[in-house]
């Protein structure tokens, strides 16, 4: 190799803005080497955690630093990929403690079963840092095509597979699609980087280049579940084993998003009316779907699929946003708290399935109160902060969300949004009505077990949703 | 030169809406499958037709870079998904003996 190249390539700052991804790689690496050997299966969960742990300590390096843009600027790491690094870390780790003692009968395939959860990180990290159409494809796909697997993790199982299959066809769909809008935008521009982009926007307004940027919005749209593109999301998480359903609430959505808004400038100023009006639709689908249901699994997605279309709202508003970097920041606190309030109660509702051995539903949480009041404690604040109560930071994220649109002028569609907002407490307070109120069924006793370190990470994940509630100060401060 | 950028764009399309077409009217998941591989590769006729185009345009001999490497990577991409999708078919098959997608009725409201 030429030397110039090599030295660019292999640089220290490369090696600083590529940190996290790498520290994920390498844990991959290292685990599918461990499978090889029975004997070394003791260390898999250090070399898990360990992985985790640099990934962590890497984004915090350029957590406060300058942007660095790595590998001729398709790669960049900057306070904002830092804190979806972290954000992405977080939402494995909640996945994996919670899905401890989950699987029965696949026991012996969690070797297989981390090494797909740490290649899916490993494709979110390099998603959020991606400034070119191609790595951000690479990253899409190390995160989704073990995904594909980890829904049909528990292949014995009806459902599973089912799940697996539904969200593979449609995600491999979406792929397509996804590359047809690259390849057109770069017929159309010349160019496969977000910077290139930028530099001849007048191309982006041809009728070609117009056409990718639809495809690519379209696949982007399916993976963050906005309307009309939000069908596969209940049936995926209701059938995924509950610890994948887990990661993929939180995280996935996360990854597209950190793509989305760096790009989102080559959106023509004139899409923000559609997209404000495709994020109401989505939030009113997702919530008069979430009324009806009575499983609790395909409760939450439905409330996931209005969640989206809430942060979606903070997109259709960035072009107009006067306060740079608003939408971002908004949709960043919005996801973190999300990611910890669906963590929190997608974790246990893992752990209520595991010791119950069936599908929670509305009906099997009766009484949960009297029998489990920890659980039911730490899972009605999930509802609230779902629901957008105050102290919580779930409403935050929404005031947050909320006020980037009426700052861009779209307050029909912020006040919209607020009412569709309310609807939604229906079903949450639903769930603590049941937990609190309503007599358990005696012949379904859900059977205590000691959990702790599931109910640790429960008491961290509510912990992290009153702080980010009470006091969002610093976190505020510091996210640009 | 003989074939003008417009025709291979346009046979892309085509490939493409051919393969869209049996995604949605095909019941079998092989077939789905191979549908999508078909609009997979007329992505990548795309990339290379539009690489074509930018380097007849700027006056240089060959392929401007990155069509011919988006392709590639769409390739390999391309051959890891056969493998999860099959994969998955072959679990489907143990669980119900049989490939459509119509057996997929389990999960819904």
């Amino acid at each position: 190799m030429n030397p110039d190249i090599a030295q660019r390539i292999l640089s220290q700052a490369t090696l600083d803005a590529s940190g996290p991804f790498l520290a994920l790689a390498l844990g991959v690496l290292v685990l599918v080497f461990l499978e090889l050997l029975p004997a070394l299966a003791a260390l898999r969960q250090i070399v898990f955690l360990g992985s985790l742990a640099a990934a962590a300590w890497a984004a915090t390096r350029t957590l406060f630093g300058p942007e660095i843009a790595a590998f001729e600027g398709t790669y960049v790491a900057n306070s904002t990929t830092s804190w979806w690094a972290l954000l992405f870390v977080a939402s494995a780790l909640i996945a994996w403690i919670f899905g401890r003692r989950y699987y029965r009968d696949e026991a012996r395939f969690e070797g297989e079963h981390d090494i797909l959860l740490l290649t899916a990180a490993s494709g979110m990290v390099l998603m959020a840092g991606s400034r070119d159409l191609l790595v951000f494809f690479v990253g899409l796909e190390t995160l989704s095509v073990p995904l594909y697997a980890l829904s049909g993790f528990r292949r014995a199982r009806r459902e599973s597979v089912e799940a697996g299959l539904k969200y593979f066809v449609l995600g491999a769909f979406a792929a397509a699609i996804y590359l047809m809008g690259a390849a057109l935008l770069y017929a159309g521009t010349g160019t496969i980087a977000l910077a290139g982009f930028q530099e001849r926007s007048e191309l982006l307004e041809t009728p070609l280049a117009l056409t990718g940027l639809a495809l690519i919005a379209a696949s982007l749209f399916f993976k963050i579940s906005v309307f009309p593109f939000h069908l596969w999301v209940p049936d995926v998480y209701q059938g995924a084993p509950s610890p994948v359903t887990t990661f993929m609430a939180t995280g996935t959505k996360a990854a597209a998003f950190a793509f989305l808004l760096p790009l989102s400038f080559a959106l023509p100023p004139e899409s923000a009316g559609l997209v404000a009006a495709i994020a109401l639709i989505t939030m009113a689908a997702g919530n008069l779907g979430a009324l009806v249901q009575t499983d609790m699994k395909r409760l939450l997605a439905y409330s996931g699929v209005a969640h989206a279309g809430t942060m979606l709202l903070a997109l259709a508003g960035m072009h107009a946003d006067p306060e740079s970097g608003g939408a971002s920041q908004a949709v960043l606190f919005y996801m973190a708290a999300y990611t910890f309030t669906a963590g929190g109660a997608f974790g246990l509702l893992t752990m209520l399935e595991t010791q119950g051995g069936r599908p929670v539903t509305i009906d099997g949480l009766r009484g949960l109160a009297r029998q489990r009041p920890g659980v039911a404690a730490a899972l009605a604040l999930f509802m609230l902060s779902l629901g957008g109560i105050p102290a919580t930071g779930g409403f935050l994220g929404k005031y947050l969300v909320f006020s980037v649109a009426v700052r861009a002028d779209m307050i029909a569609a912020a006040v919209v949004g607020v009412l569709i907002s309310v609807v939604a407490l229906g079903y949450y307070l639903r769930i603590i009505v049941a937990m609190y109120m309503q007599p358990e069924d005696a012949t379904r006793p859900v059977p205590a077990e000691s959990r702790p370190l599931s109910s640790a990470m429960a008491l961290a994940c509510a912990a992290m949703v009153l702080v980010l509630g009470v006091l969002p100060g610093w976190f505020l401060a510091n996210v640009r | 030169m003989s074939v003008p950028s417009e025709h291979l764009f346009v046979l892309a399309a085509v490939l493409f809406a051919i393969g869209a077409a049996g995604f949605f009217l095909r019941r079998n998941l092989i077939v789905v499958l191979m549908c999508v591989e078909l609009m997979l590769n007329a992505a990548n006729l795309s990339f290379l037709a539009a690489s074509r185009m930018h380097a007849l345009a700027a006056g240089s001999p060959g392929l401007s870079l990155e069509g011919p490497t988006f392709a590639i990577f769409v390739i390999v991409v391309a051959a890891i998904e056969a493998a999860v999708g099959l994969a998955l078919v072959i679990a489907l098959y143990r669980n119900r003996q049989t490939v459509s997608l119509d057996a997929l009725t389990d999960l819904k409201d």
